[in-house]
């Protein structure tokens, strides 16, 4: 080579100049960003995918400890007793439907009494105790505590509760009682003892006609006994079995473990001491044929039992009444007729399936797979068998969100209609900023605005005789579906109303202009050509609003009433008023408390894994939307 | 020089006549003291440099320039047909149906080929599809694109090419049967062979629209327009027949626009 090779060409850069670092400084910065992306997918699927063969053993060992097969006879008993529930739930809602009257004049005259009786309490019980005392009371001292009581007696008078249904001149006889009252009186004011005699008299005329019903009640609560104490019996046995199982399975664990290590060992006399650690590890197999044949043997008695019980309960449909007058109770004999056939089929069918019931049935991966995507119970850290089925969780959550959805898409998509389409400058001014807003609200400060004044005053309209007719009223519990759904509708409104306003407001120009020059009205070119024209984005915002409020936690988790139970449809429109547990709520509550790498622990891990897939569907779907909607 | 101009031809019936008209933007002026009386039936080309007020004119025969805010006429006034399109009893739709209006840049609406030409039907009420069907086809026809779309009415209108989307807002334009046809200078964003196609089109649609045309080309002007008028910084310059006014300006302005020494 010559010698003018070597020399650099005059336009050749020379070095590592400022442009080459300016740009490595940024491509690291996005490398790093997607490292770590990838890192977390990978940590994620290390700790999730275990849970499935752990699932699976814990699957095994239900089997063959016998826990199963107690189940098998555990599940009628609890259908029955739900049923007798039900059956009593019906019987005193009809009683207490019929007497309401009674009932709540009883109860109003007794609240009057014991809001005085809290309120006076104190000035009262010094008195008394004073008098009680044995000392010869200071007479002045005296003077001074009953005037003291007249004077509380006084305020807590003026401030008794409401009784609309007394008279007022009931009212006033029993305000006029209370306030003549001798310190030293324990008896009720002679209103309230009345009215508590009115009301049991009424319950027991009310009751004498439905003496079949209490007879037939009575009989199908009976028929369980025998079913229920063998399971007792049975349940003693199979946990031992379990326990000492699992015991084995932690032996076995260890021995595996010192082996391993052992196989590492630096010196072979670390190594001669670990493997003999192993060998006293090794478990003595655990005898589980011994106990199963113990409680095979109690098959015919469960077979019995199970015959006892169904004809015991073969005639409850017939001894059932036809209809009942209070709708409370009409409402819950139609629950339990139509749980009856089935809980009859399955009480017909129990006898087959114990009977052909084995314990060594192999329990293959796909059981767990299975029994973690559609089983209904996540059960755990209970004494019996941990379930982690998805389906509760998933419900609630998707419930939720429909709620959330159905609020936020019309408030957020019209609220952006009207601000891009309709509003004046200063309504733009004004409403923009304000939704934009609550954006900046914590997500637990909310939550906690949710329980005290949402979810208290929803509950307390409910309680209004006059809304009854309202599915699902009066509601029971505070924290429910509905309260959390509203939650994170406000919480997923500024998101849809911002992307949604953006959508519209990428819609050129030039549309609205040609559709106004071929003499469109306002309205018209609004809503045939602006908004059709911003589908896809209003779409995606609709569905990035859904990405936030499915990954949302801190609301549910104080809202949502985390009540793992799939919610009951048979009251209707009323399911979204049960509380219930939601697939991020799950994670938050639990993982701080679930042993390192245990099943449980897992099994969370699995659901992350889940709840990711799900946010990463709506965010790719919603991309596909904002792409398509460019103009 | 004088002697040779032809004599005046007979008065033609005016569609439009603009008088006296004055408009603004905010306080900028924009147009000063045009008169102007469009034949009807014949094709009327504006010409005139960039900014000149070309534009704003022709938005205000179909008042369009009420979209913008602060736009305003500040004297004169419009006839249609004898009408003063600026009286406040004016309906306003009824006017853009009966003037209708194609932009430089075509906009079709992100729908099908066909929901676009039958977008002003739609508007009236118009959902009977027999009704629907010719109306479209005969737009079509009007706009010389229905052999090129007939087989593919139902796809996207985005999809066509930019001589095609601009002669579907023809189509569009003229599906609610105006009488005159106000054209933004629709060319410009056109190859030739498209421009081409759309010149011989206006000469179809002259027998029965009134047009007019915002042209930068003088070659299109003399290629298409019966008249022609030059306007310059607001004002209306010359307003005569095409041939005469390229051939013998009167105004030393145009003569210099004409011959390309402008400026
Ligand atoms: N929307 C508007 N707001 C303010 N000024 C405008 C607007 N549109 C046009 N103008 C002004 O009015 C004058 C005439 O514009 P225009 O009619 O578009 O001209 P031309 O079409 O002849 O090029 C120009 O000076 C332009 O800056
Ligand atoms: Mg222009």
């Amino acid at each position: 080579m010559s010698k003018t090779d070597e020399v650099p060409h005059r336009f050749s850069k020379q070095g590592f100049s400022l442009e080459k670092a300016i740009r490595f400084f940024f491509a690291s910065n996005a490398g790093l960003t997607i490292v770590i992306l990838v890192l977390i997918i990978a940590f994620l699927l290390k700790e999730g995918l275990g849970f499935f063969p752990g699932y699976r053993r814990e699957l095994e060992v239900y089997r063959i400890a016998g826990l199963e097969f107690v189940d098998l006879s555990r599940s009628n008993l609890t259908a029955h007793e739900q049923l007798s529930s039900v059956l009593n739930r019906a019987y005193f809602a009809q009683i207490n439907g019929l007497c309401a009257s009674e009932l709540k004049r009883s109860q109003e005259a007794a609240a009057v009494f014991n809001a005085y009786s809290e309120r006076s309490a104190a000035t009262h019980d010094l008195i008394v105790s004073n008098l009680d005392a044995g000392i010869a009371p200071d007479s002045e001292m005296l003077a001074t505590l009953r005037q003291n009581h007249a004077a509380s007696t006084r305020k807590a008078l003026a401030e008794l509760p409401a009784t609309p249904h007394l008279t007022r001149a009931e009212r006033a006889a029993l305000i006029q009682s209370i306030a003549t009252r001798e310190v030293s009186s324990k008896d009720d004011p002679p209103l309230v003892t009345a009215l508590a005699a009115q009301y049991a008299a009424a319950q027991q005329t009310h009751a004498e006609p439905l003496a079949g019903l209490r007879g037939t009640l009575d009989a199908f609560d009976a028929a369980g006994t025998d079913l229920s104490a063998l399971v007792s019996e049975m349940t003693v046995a199979v946990t031992a079995t379990k326990e000492a199982i699992q015991a084995g399975d932690v032996l076995e664990k260890n021995r595996t473990t010192l082996v391993a290590a052992a196989a590492h060992a630096k010196t072979p006399a670390a190594r001669e001491k670990l493997l003999a650690d192993a060998q006293t590890s090794l478990a003595a197999k655990t005898d589980i044929d011994g106990p199963m044949q113990a409680l095979m043997l109690r098959k015919p008695a469960c077979i019995a039992a199970h015959a006892d019980l169904r004809q015991a309960c073969a005639g409850i449909l017939d001894g059932l009444p036809a209809a009942l007058s209070q709708p409370e109770a009409e409402r819950l004999l139609r629950v339990a007729r139509k749980a009856i056939p089935a809980f009859m089929a399955n009480l017909e069918q129990a006898p087959q399936r114990i009977g052909q019931w084995r314990h060594d049935t192999p329990v293959p991966l796909t059981a767990a797979i299975g029994s973690f995507l559609t089983g209904k119970d996540w059960v755990t850290g209970g004494e019996w068998q941990d379930f982690y089925g998805i389906l509760p969780l998933l419900v609630g959550s998707l419930m939720i969100s429909l709620v959330a959805l159905c609020l936020a898409i019309p408030a957020g998509v019209g609220a952006a209609i009207y601000v891009n389409q309709f509003a004046s400058r200063l309504e733009q001014a004004v409403i923009k900023p304000v939704i934009e807003f609550i954006q900046a609200i914590p997500s637990v400060v909310l939550g906690f605005i949710g329980i005290l004044v949402f979810g208290s005053v929803l509950r307390d309209i409910s309680q209004f005789d006059s809304l009854a007719w309202v599915p699902g009223f009066p509601i029971e519990e505070r924290l429910n579906i509905f309260t959390a759904g509203c939650l994170l509708a406000l919480m997923s409104i500024p998101t849809i109303f911002t992307l949604a306003e953006d959508a519209l407001n990428n819609v050129p120009a030039a549309y609205a202009e040609a559709s106004d020059a071929l003499g469109a009205s306002r309205i018209q070119t609004s809503f045939r050509v602006i908004i059709p024209a911003a589908f896809s984005g209003i779409l995606a915002a609709v569905l990035l609003g859904l990405g936030r409020v499915i990954g949302e936690t801190m609301v549910v988790l104080l809202v949502a009433g985390n009540r793992i139970k799939i919610p009951d449809f048979s009251s209707g429109i009323g399911a979204f008023l049960q509380p219930s547990h939601t697939l991020t709520g799950i994670i938050a509550q639990e993982l701080g408390e679930v042993p390192l790498g245990s099943v449980h622990y897992r099994a969370l891990f699995v659901v992350g894994i889940l709840l990711f897939a799900i946010v990463l569907g709506i965010n790719a779907t919603a991309h596909k939307f904002v792409s398509r909607s460019r103009h | 020089m004088v002697t040779d101009l032809p004599p005046p031809a007979a008065p033609l019936p005016a569609a439009i006549r603009i008088a006296d008209l004055c408009f603004a933007y905010h306080a900028k002026p924009a147009l000063q003291q045009i008169t102007l009386d469009l034949p009807a039936h014949q094709i009327t080309a504006l010409i005139g440099p960039s900014g000149c007020g070309k534009s704003t004119l022709l938005r205000c025969i179909n008042r369009i320039n009420d979209r913008i805010p602060g736009a305003r006429i500040t004297a004169g006034s419009i006839h249609i047909h004898g009408i003063d399109i600026n009286r406040p009893d004016i309906d306003l739709q009824e006017l853009r149906r009966r003037v209708g209006m194609v932009f430089q840049k075509s906009n079709p609406f992100p729908k099908s080929i066909y929901e676009n030409v039958v977008f002003s039907l739609r508007l009236s009420g118009i959902h009977k599809r027999s009704e629907l069907d010719a109306t479209a086809e005969t737009a079509l026809h009007a706009a010389a694109l229905w052999d090129e779309v007939k087989d593919r009415l139902h796809t996207r209108a985005l999809g066509l090419s930019g001589g095609q989307q601009q002669r579907l807002c023809i189509a569009r334009a003229i599906a609610s049967q105006p009488d005159i046809l106000l054209m933004d200078e629709p060319c410009a964003a056109l190859d030739p062979i498209a421009t081409l196609k759309i010149e011989e089109l206006l000469h179809q649609l002259k027998k029965q629209y009134t047009i007019v045309i915002v042209t930068h080309s003088m070659a299109q002007a003399t290629r298409c327009a019966d008249h022609t008028a030059f306007m310059d910084l607001g004002r209306l310059i010359e307003f005569r027949p095409t041939l005469q006014l390229f051939n013998t300006p009167h105004h030393p302005q145009t003569l210099a626009y004409v011959t390309g020494s402008f400026g």
